[in-house]
């Protein structure tokens, strides 16, 4: 996992965390055996995904993190499979207006981009070298690669970026990260289904 | 199953529909308002980009097609309140010469009514819900009452690209918002926090909840909420409108009787509704004898120019709409080479993350180059956001899709694509915000767009029923108990935010239905 080098002096600790999952400033939990938990803490603890496959699942950390270095950690792909659960979910996808399901959106652009990158490099993308995955997601941002058999491939690169800054920016630490106040009128609930 | 006869049913809990809602059983009316979405309430306002998407269209597809297709979901509410519950606040006058594009142009439409008309009802609005701004330096804003309330306030990024306007000689005026600046009727001030697009739980900001819903509801008006209504009823001869069928929360049909129906859904739903209308009398959708339901929609070209500077901007400060307005470039001047409107909303709020976000400011950037990026602009960048006009065309039209919804009715189809002049208009917009962020110290700028913002059209007024939908007062030509409110009854966009004028244009209608009750009736 990458971890950014711009990512300010305000790290909010685990425990800081953890304490605001009671005071409602985390914004973005995912529902685990152990309760309601942050995407990273999900992450850590190993929770299985609900909707995507390991495998799925593995490979959306792996294009987050490229996408925004830390967001993998973050828990990008736990927050995506348990959003892909909620009855009204809030993720970015929403506002694309595509057309199918959200999570064969996801499935069927990630199953695409495994392809690309056994078509290019003759291996995973996973195991790619860091240049190798750049080069492939920035292919991929501005058109259909050749062959191409999933989502659009730009709208894939585009809404993979904003759940990957979503996680990583969108709530009070992320905010944190940037040293801007979150200024929170009215916190949001922690564990809203 | 009907319910019990009811006076006026009102589709639709957005900005005109509460309006309607509380000016008519404050009349002693017995109103009931269908909403298609969830109830929402102050407290489910949350400060939060990720929450506020919650407030999105979540209602039946839209097909969105076309070589500009409009964005339907950021720009469309789904519960209480519509989407005049996330809406930002920008409160304009429409100007005098767009009511009158094809008379005084020769392109564009005419509205049946003159600014003269609506500048009564502007003026009681702005006092009823509170405006603030300063009317004496928008040198560009056609006669009215002063605003009731100062300004809001200023802060670094209003500062900073003021500055480049004040270089090029342009001049800028305090953002006119039906946003507190002081308490107001017993309403909080802006707390200046910028979660606007999530809904203000302050109720600083005029929504629905904040002001008309509130009154509707102290005044006995029904609100029903997962009540999606997909037809108006007639009777056999199909002059009259009798009732709304509509599916409640359980999927089971409804049918609710009212002497007076008034469609208030949105743009893109209240022609739909129409459309999915037709019976035997009027066979190509009701009250469109004229086929002009669905067309002429229209959007504002929309873009934001960027500009990063040395200094910090303090751009996380402030409300999401802006803080300063230019409407230099307001007046349409053929001897341009295009003819069109275009304003300045200069100074959003801006938070790291969603659509209108600091890091969709460079869609493509990512890696390390993102979280630099971030880092950088989160402290230093500035924007202001382009509105232009968007001529209407009726090649730019919503019908009636192949596919259906979950209750067997079809789907609206929107097609839309800007003319040369909008897009001439933008590109020249453009250009001007480059060079005023390069006037204000920016040491890199760039823009984006054009996009959709605001749907105006689709059920156009006019003076009879061989040219447009209905009267100036929304009424249909064709079946005189049933109207039609909000920007979907524009004969042209103008190029400034709609909530102002569907207020005035609303309150207008509303003194006519109450004149007139016993012929509508």
């Amino acid at each position: 996992m990458g971890s950014p080098k711009d990512s300010g002096p305000s790290e909010i600790t685990r425990r800081e965390l953890l304490g605001r999952v009671g005071s409602g400033l985390l914004i973005l939990t995912v529902s685990t055996p152990w309760g309601e938990l942050t995407p990273a803490e999900a992450r850590a603890k190993g929770a299985s995904f609900k909707n995507l496959t390991a495998e799925e699942g593995a490979l959306l950390e792996e294009l987050g993190d490229v996408l925004l270095p830390g967001a993998g950690e973050a828990g990008v792909a736990h927050y995506v499979d348990d959003q892909l659960s909620r009855r009204d979910p809030l993720l970015f996808l929403k506002y694309m207006e595509y057309p199918a399901s959200h999570l064969e959106f996801y499935r069927q652009g990630l199953a695409a981009l495994e392809r690309l990158s056994q078509l290019r490099h003759g291996g995973p993308f996973a195991r790619a070298s860091q240049e190798q995955k750049v080069a492939a997601i920035r292919e991929l941002s501005q058109k259909n690669p050749e062959g191409w058999n999933g989502p659009p491939a730009p709208l894939l690169y585009f809404v993979v970026r904003n759940d990957a800054v979503d996680v990583y920016y969108g709530g009070e630490e992320g905010f944190a990260r940037l040293q801007i106040p979150y200024m929170p009128h009215l916190p949001p609930p922690a564990d809203e289904r | 199953m009907s319910a019990e006869k009811v006076d006026v049913v009102i589709v639709g809990s957005g900005a005109s529909g509460s309006l309607l809602a509380a000016k008519l059983a404050q009349a002693g009316k017995k109103v009931l308002v269908l909403e298609a979405g969830p109830e929402r309430k102050a407290s489910d306002l949350f400060s939060s980009q990720l929450w506020a998407r919650r407030l999105k269209w979540s209602g039946p597809r839209v097909e969105s097609v076309g070589k500009h297709p409009i964005n339907v979901v950021f720009g469309h509410g789904w519960g209480t309140g519509g989407s005049a519950l996330h809406h930002y606040a920008c409160w304009f006058r429409l100007h005098r010469e767009d009511f009158e594009m094809k008379s005084r142009f020769g392109l564009g439409l005419d509205w049946p009514i003159s600014y003269d008309d609506l500048r009564p009802f502007y003026d009681r609005i702005q006092k009823e819900v509170g405006v603030s701004g300063d009317a004496e330096k928008e040198v560009w804003r056609p006669p009215g009452d002063p605003y009731p309330m100062p300004p809001l306030q200023i802060f670094e990024q209003g500062r900073v690209i003021a500055r480049g306007f004040e270089k090029l000689g342009l001049r800028t005026a305090p953002l006119p918002m039906a946003i507190n600046s002081v308490e107001y009727h017993g309403r909080a001030p802006c707390a200046y926090e910028g979660w606007c697009d999530a809904g203000c739980p302050l109720l600083a900001l005029a929504n629905p909840l904040a002001v008309y819903l509130s009154q509707a509801r102290d005044a006995g008006a029904g609100l029903a909420h997962h009540a999606y209504v997909t037809r108006v009823l007639t009777n056999q001869n199909g002059d009259r409108a009798t009732a709304v069928e509509f599916f409640d929360a359980r999927g089971e049909r409804r049918v609710q009787e009212a002497r007076l129906v008034i469609l208030a859904s949105s743009a893109l739903q209240n022609p739909r509704l129409l459309l999915n209308s037709a019976g035997p009398q009027h066979s190509a959708g009701l009250a469109n004898s004229s086929g002009l339901v669905g067309k002429f929609m229209m959007t504002h070209a929309a873009g934001n120019v960027f500009g990063l500077f040395k200094e910090k901007t303090e751009n996380y400060r402030g409300v999401s709409g802006g803080q300063l307005v230019s409407q230099e470039n307001y007046a349409k001047d053929p001897r341009q080479g295009y003819l069109g409107s275009s304003q300045w909303l200069i100074a959003n709020a801006l938070k790291p993350n969603d659509l209108l976000g600091i890091a969709n400011a460079r869609p493509d950037l990512f890696g390390n180059a993102l979280h630099q990026f971030l880092a950088t602009a989160s402290q230093h960048l500035a924007t202001m956001t382009f509105v232009g006009e968007n001529l209407p065309s009726r090649e730019n039209q919503l019908t009636l899709s192949n596919r259906k919804d979950r209750s067997g009715f079809p789907l609206a189809h929107i097609t839309h694509e800007f003319s040369s002049d909008d897009l001439k208009c933008f590109e020249a917009g453009m250009q001007q915000g480059k060079a005023i962020m390069k006037a204000a110290g920016a040491y890199e700028t760039w823009s984006n767009g054009p996009v959709s913002m605001h749907d105006l059209g689709g059920t156009i007024m006019g003076k009879d029923a061989a040219t447009s939908v209905v009267n100036s007062y929304g009424q249909t030509h064709e079946v005189s108990n049933l109207f039609v409110a909000g920007p979907g009854i524009f004969a042209t966009s103008g190029a400034v935010n709609p909530t102002f004028t569907i207020h005035a244009v609303t309150l207008r209608a509303t003194d006519y239905v109450l004149a007139h009750w016993s012929s509508l009736s």
